[in-house]
């Protein structure tokens, strides 16, 4: 094993094979990746960013999940999975050469497109698939080059494929028309979802998608990243952020104003709403939260943070900020009410906080309970992604 | 059980076959390669392939008129030659299409799109 050092992946890939090494190469940084290589020909490669085969496998359901698990707990210690696949008549040959082939140039890409990040060489490493396919380093890096080029050609803003893909709520033109792959990732958006999120999700190839999401970002169908990505550290598992107006760091405590404006202002209670009912128009002072979507940016906590406080909503001035320093984790995602047409956000009442037990306060306790927005599908799913990404 | 270069030389056993290849059409990228290819080059003829697939997908309003009726293959021919283009439908994500290319004196154009209908579907079938 190398010393873990910094470098080109790609250049260090070209001599591991030149040498006709056998190992893998552990690249590290985000996405990241490894590149299996056997004898200097390249047998496998992986990334978080690109489903595997067993991903690709079981999510189009060509294969039962159960079929998969299977052959590895059979194939792993001898690394013939692939090779069992085939002999028991769960796969053609063809099929596995097929899929190991795109899964490599797939997670390549993501693994080899990027310059200057550590990169491991760990010598007699093999995969467990076992060798299916044989591809030349060259022809991979080669690739890699190209479809660096093309997605550059198509719209070229790298971040678009490490941030979380928010759909446009307005589109700049009258028609669209989209591809069956667009579709799908529009509608499995939800401004939480990283692009590598929603490959696993839908058991589609990394870069596809990326190349997809590219487009849309050219035709102005998906909010572009606002911010630069400040740290190249895209979490593939995100932690659930806060959206819109759920942070809200400097709260007010609930004795330094009436209990009428704790309650959320939602439009299911039009009476008790400050709100005028009849302004579809959300307040200018909520403009800063009023995107939805584009509310789980990392920056819109920091602009939420400068936002002046909603002078509709609290007519006390907020207390000052608790000694106590804010939590670094953001709130989880609480639900905008689905009333889009108004654009109202639902505010959750606002509280300080109480030590675990204690009663709530009378104000507050004395309403209705807060409406409960029912399971969060989105985080459940986003569990099960992440649940399967440790398999 | 074929693989994909079993899959290739038995596309190169058409009447008439210069070359073949399986292309990645949303890249443009050979997946596998044999024989000849247009100006002796695979990977440029690779990305023309995939220019034209998605020029035909997305842009011609006959494919996809009706739900389900996706784009089986393509004919292309020219003074010299016949260029078809197979869809290989797997059911796992990927876009792939083989590609023959045929001489057009020696090949014959029914007999090829069989032929390779039948590759494709042994390619991917249990």
């Amino acid at each position: 094993m190398t010393a873990s050092k910094t470098a080109t992946p790609g250049r260090l890939l070209t001599q591991v094979a030149g040498e006709r090494q056998t190992g893998v190469l552990v690249v590290g940084g985000h996405p990241g990746g490894a590149v299996y290589v056997l004898e200097g020909r390249v047998i496998y490669a992986e990334s978080p960013a690109a489903p595997g085969v067993g991903e690709l496998l079981t999510a189009s359901g060509r294969l039962a999940a159960r079929t998969w698990q299977n052959a590895l707990d059979l194939g792993t210690s001898t690394a013939r999975v692939g090779r069992l696949l085939v002999e028991q008549g769960h796969l053609t040959r063809g099929e596995l050469e097929l899929c190991v082939l795109g899964a490599i140039y797939d997670a390549a890409y993501f693994a080899l497109s990027v310059d200057a990040v550590p990169v491991d060489f760990l010598a007699g490493a093999t995969h467990w698939l076992g060798p299916v396919v044989h591809v030349d380093p060259e022809a991979i890096n080669r690739e890699v080059g190209r479809r660096i080029r093309l997605l550059d050609e198509i719209f070229p803003d790298r971040r678009v494929d490490v941030t979380a893909v928010a759909p446009a709520t307005r589109l700049p033109r009258e028609r669209v028309t989209l591809t069956s792959m667009q579709w799908e990732l529009l509608v499995h958006s939800d401004g939480q979802r990283t692009p590598a999120d929603l490959a696993l999700l839908l058991g589609r190839a990394g870069y596809a998608c990326v190349q997809e999401l590219r487009r849309m970002a050219a035709m102005g169908l998906i909010e572009l990243p606002e911010t630069p990505v400040a740290t190249p550290s895209p979490e593939f598992v995100r932690m659930p952020r806060a959206r819109g107006a759920a942070a809200d760091v400097k709260r007010p405590s609930p004795n330094s104003r009436p209990s009428t404006e704790a309650r959320p202002s939602t439009n299911s209670r039009p009476p008790t709403d400050p709100r005028p009912s009849t302004d579809p128009r959300p307040a200018p002072q909520d403009a800063p939260s009023v995107p939805v979507v584009a509310g789980a940016r990392a920056a819109v906590p920091a602009s939420a943070l400068a936002a002046p406080p909603l002078p509709v909503l609290i007519s006390a001035p907020p207390a000052p900020s608790p000694p106590t320093p804010p939590p670094p984790e953001p709130d989880p995602p609480r639900h905008a009410v689905d009333d889009s047409s108004t654009q109202a956000l639902y505010r959750p009442p606002r509280l300080a906080r109480r030590k675990p037990g204690a009663k709530l306060p009378k104000e507050v306790a004395g309403e209705a309970p807060p409406v409960h927005p029912g399971t969060d599908e989105v985080l459940l799913k986003r569990i099960r992604t992440a649940l399967r990404a440790l398999r | 059980m074929p693989g994909v270069d079993h899959c290739l030389q038995e596309a190169m056993a058409i009447p008439g076959a210069v070359g073949a290849s399986i292309v990645d059409y949303t890249t443009g990228f050979p997946v596998a390669t044999t024989g000849a290819a247009p100006n002796s080059d695979h990977e440029a003829a690779a990305a023309g392939t995939a220019d034209v697939i998605q020029a035909a997908n997305s842009r011609s309003l006959f494919v996809s008129a009706m739900p389900h009726d996706l784009l089986e293959d393509l004919i292309i021919t020219t003074a010299g030659g016949y260029h078809l283009l197979r869809m290989v439908q797997t059911e796992f994500d990927s876009r792939l299409v083989l590609y023959v290319w045929l001489d057009r004196v020696q090949g014959n154009l029914a007999v090829a799109r069989r032929r390779m209908q039948k590759l494709a579907d042994e390619l991917v079938a249990t």
